[in-house]
């Protein structure tokens, strides 16, 4: 193991087991899913430790498919796979679906694979992660407007392991670290938060030198205090790259998740190959193969190996998101984006890393270009339902004449997904990737690791939220 | 087994507590109008919290080989801890289970019968309709053990129905209706089908609504959702960390005199409820805002003591981390008008059912700001169809400080039971 694992190792003796068990299963398919981790976590708030706690946690899950229904169980006594094993079985035959579930065969993966890092977060002493972290925090609360701060880190190695009925045997290595800064700027009754997290798979190195954005973040929740709210009403948006970037996940990744589309008629209809999305100039895809990215992954969580999957070519639909079942269901290949937060929990339809490509435009052009709107930068949340989204921008300026003006806050950008792709007028050549401790929510599993970005995009007639 | 880690505790710590919460649970999954899986999930966890010399170290695990382990990286890690003053309970009072014996009824076959026949019924109405339906049983035990001689546990159960109904109409626009029903046992949940199905048929026409201040009836669902941005300035946290907007205002009315909000844990019924918190602390009601004034915090025993406010069982966790204040179950007192009545005096208003993007403007100074999932158009006292593509944006403290009307009408939405409200002009972009 890289830089040699602190933790006992609960999951190797079980792996022969689990071999058995599943290549012995005479159900359609069967998998075995364990993992054995170790997590450090420091929290600071102001001039508090929050919490500094170190865990570990083990568990596994087996999920099986008879007679064309799923099976699955989850458990943290490894030990115990083959009751656990049997119970799968069991409650998977209790069912006789009428339609039955299929998925998609892939071929068999033996393989190992190691997150490649530079400072192990095993062997780095408790003391350099705290002393790490509260050197940030001080940046955070440098400015007496500064009311108080979160800065959080935290790291989680794990060895992971899984096996089906196909003959795949893979076993990950994995390390993931990252932190979250935040401040609380307050002036009277005005309080304005402004955080950015960094993390990534790899070693201590993500969390080190991150001096400027604490700094950044400082500064930001000190500015908003004195920006004003933008005007409700349909604006020009300039969107930078981090929103653009949460825009793309939001509003369309989650549409391209084909567990959406696969067995409604109609939403497969409106999904369907070939149609246009975007201006032609558009191109979104989505890969899972990025090393480092927080939506890295080398397998996904049903043993596919990630491929990059071209979401819109040209402006139009030319691909979409797939697990084994959804691939089978709709007659198109795996994708390699079947995704779990845990062991614990069963693969759903995820995205990865999601980005819209470069276009040809700087962003002087495109600031020229939009005239009178609003710049829209960075993202504090949002939230979609297919259809319609709302999010809000971490914060922004005015455009007048093609220059920035006044600072804005509170951006509420909201609007129907399928006409703002649309209306999406020039596409910058300049884009960024983002990851950061929080991730992507679906289907009550949250937080998952994933990235996004994109290059700046002008976007005409969206809707922002305010007073008129 | 959790012995063990006392006997290692014991006189090398000033004080320490450990927390044992263990569960099993069976979510049956219905997705796209079929049966798609069935779960089992078990778990079983530890945390330990130890405080040396007035330094608090926190160490978890699930792994029931690992406990020696747990306890001394604890130990270690308290070098780094806060100074922490506060002492734990010598006693976790009076006990009730929020735990119902039918939770043993629950049988998978005749669930998923239930199920199918519920989905059945709502494509008979509306046979486009994809149905996503869940059905959750689930129990577990939690136990506290510390040093001032508490050794308390209690079980809970939980049941829980889920249903989403979604329809696209001819022009590609989405219908989306959803809503959940917990308690303590199987429930009948055909009255929350029919709400759906109400809530889709309401739906089917389009309304456009001009831009400006209108009045806005919030469903229970809604109110659920949106009382959040008040709930969480009430936390002892955020008023030690100085970023509530109450933290100055206790005592002083701050809400219109028709708002009283309440910590319910010994609620009847409800799956939030518990006899006492994850400290150990005695749980008990609390009054948080009385006829419109900001009368006290939710708080765990960290802040009760920083704050001098009194520790009412609010300080929950999971075994992987440290207590932090947290609502039992959340109560709005109801007013005295009927619901119909209140949409009946309405000549042009929007009842919401359900938000989109609430929660992610900077609500710590009451701002919000969201899209309408799905929002019915008042017309002279009427709901004459749906209002898309528009959003809400004001302040909910101004809003809930000017005049409001609470239905009678109550539900329970979740941990949170609440009224219709009824705001007489909030911001609305069309």
């Amino acid at each position: 193991m890289p830089g040699g694992m602190p933790m006992r190792d609960g999951i190797g003796d079980i792996v022969a087991l689990a071999r058995t068990l599943v290549t012995g299963c005479r159900c359609e398919y069967a998998e075995v899913r364990l993992s054995s981790s170790r997590g450090d976590s420091i929290s600071l708030t102001g001039e508090q430790v929050e919490s500094f706690s170190s865990g570990d946690t083990i568990g596994g899950s087996v999920r099986i498919l008879n007679n064309g229904s799923w099976g699955f169980v989850s458990f943290n006594d490894p030990e115990a796979i083959e009751s656990h094993f049997r119970r799968c079985i069991e409650i998977s035959s209790s069912i006789g679906g009428r339609d039955r579930t299929r998925i998609r065969p892939y071929r068999a993966v033996k393989r190992h694979f190691d997150t490649p890092s530079q400072k192990h977060a095993g062997t780095v002493p408790l003391e350099e992660k705290f002393s790490l972290i509260s050197g940030y925090n001080r940046i955070l609360k440098s400015s007496p407007l500064v009311q108080t701060t979160r800065a959080t880190y935290r790291d989680v190695v794990s060895r992971y392991a899984y096996l089906n009925s196909e003959g795949s045997e893979i076993t990950y290595d994995r390390a993931y670290c990252g932190i979250s800064l935040s401040s609380i700027a307050r002036d009277g009754a005005v309080i304005q938060p402004y955080s950015e997290s960094v993390s990534g798979y790899g070693g201590f190195e993500i969390a080190e030198g991150r001096e400027e954005t604490a700094e950044r973040v400082a500064k930001t929740a000190c500015d908003l205090l004195k920006a004003e709210s933008p005007a409700g009403g349909t604006h020009r948006v300039v969107a930078d790259q981090k929103l653009a970037g949460v825009f793309i996940h939001e509003a369309f990744g989650h549409l391209s998740e084909a567990d959406f589309v696969h067995e409604n008629e109609r939403l497969k209809k409106m999904m369907v190959i070939g149609r246009q999305f975007g201006p032609d100039g558009l191109n979104v895809l989505d890969s899972g193969s990025l090393p480092g990215l927080a939506g890295y992954i080398p397998f996904d969580d049903e043993g596919v190996l990630p491929e990059e999957t071209r979401l819109i070519k040209g402006g139009l639909l030319s691909g979409r998101l797939h697990s084994r079942e959804t691939a089978e269901k709709m007659g198109e290949e795996t994708t390699g984006n079947a995704r779990a937060i845990g062991v614990a929990r069963q693969p759903i339809v995820r995205m990865t890393n999601t980005y819209i490509e470069n276009g040809p435009h700087n962003r002087e052009e495109i600031l020229q270009a939009a005239g009178d709107g609003i710049y829209a930068a960075g993202v504090i949340g949002g939230e979609t339902n297919l259809e319609m989204f709302t999010f809000t921008s971490g914060y922004g300026y005015q455009i007048k004449h093609g220059r920035l003006g006044t600072m804005y806050r509170d951006i509420v950008l909201s609007g129907n997904v399928f006409t703002t792709l649309l209306n999406i007028e020039m596409i910058g050549n300049d884009r960024l990737m983002f990851g950061g401790l929080g991730g992507c929510g679906k289907g009550g599993q949250s937080p998952l690791p994933v990235s996004f970005g994109g290059p700046h995009l002008l976007i005409k007639d969206v809707l922002i939220g305010g007073a008129q | 087994m959790i012995e063990r880690v006392q006997d290692r505790l014991s006189g090398r710590a000033r004080w320490f507590d450990i927390i044992e919460v263990s569960g099993s649970s069976t979510p049956i999954s219905f997705k796209n109008n079929r049966l798609h899986s069935i779960t089992e999930r078990h778990n079983t966890g530890f945390g330990v919290r130890v405080n040396v010399d007035g330094r608090t170290g926190f160490s978890y695990t699930n792994d029931g080989a690992a406990l020696d382990d747990m306890a001394g990286r604890a130990m270690e890690l308290s070098t780094w801890g806060d100074r922490e003053d506060f002492e734990l309970p010598a006693e976790a009072g009076t006990h009730f289970e929020p735990y119902d014996g039918a939770i043993d009824s629950f049988d998978v076959k005749s669930e998923i019968a239930a199920a199918e026949e519920t989905i059945a019924a709502i494509l008979a109405r509306f046979p486009g309709a994809t149905v996503d339906l869940g059905i959750s049983r689930s129990t577990a035990s939690s136990r506290i053990v510390n040093s001032s001689g508490i050794d308390a546990s209690y079980r809970s159960s939980h049941y829980a129905a889920s249903i989403g109904a979604t329809l696209i109409l001819d022009d590609g626009s989405r219908i989306e209706a959803a809503g959940t029903l917990s308690g303590l046992a199987p429930l009948d949940y055909r009255e929350l089908r029919d709400e759906i199905t109400g809530n889709i048929e309401a739906a089917l026409t389009t309304r456009k609504s001009p831009s400006g201040r209108v009045p806005v009836v919030l469903s229970p669902r809604a109110a659920a959702r949106i009382i959040g941005i008040v709930t969480s300035g009430l936390n002892a946290k955020s008023v030690y960390r100085g970023i509530s907007p109450f933290a100055e205002r206790r005592g002083s009315a701050v809400f219109n005199s028709a708002l009283t909000l309440r910590d319910d844990p010994s609620m009847d019924s409800s799956p939030f409820s518990y006899p006492f918190d994850d400290e150990g602390v005695p749980a008990v009601k609390k009054r948080l805002v009385n006829r419109g004034v900001i009368e006290t915090f939710i708080t765990d025993l960290k802040h009760a003591k920083k704050l001098g406010l009194a520790a009412g069982g609010n300080g929950q966790r999971s075994y992987a981390s440290l207590p932090y204040p947290s609502f039992s179950n959340i109560v709005i007192d109801p007013g005295i008008e009927p619901r119909n009545r209140m949409i009946e005096g309405i000549e042009r208003g929007i009842l919401v059912e359900q938000f989109i993007g609430l929660g992610q403007s900077n609500t710590l100074t009451g701002d919000f700001s969201a899209n309408l999932e799905l929002a019915y158009l008042i017309e002279n006292g009427t709901i004459t169809g749906r209002v898309k593509d528009c959003m809400l944006s004001d302040n909910l403290f101004h809003l809930l400080a000017g005049e409001i009307v609470l239905s009678a009408e109550r539900k329970r939405i979740g941990s949170v039971l609440a009224p219709y409200i009824m705001l007489p002009a909030v911001n609305y972009t069309g």
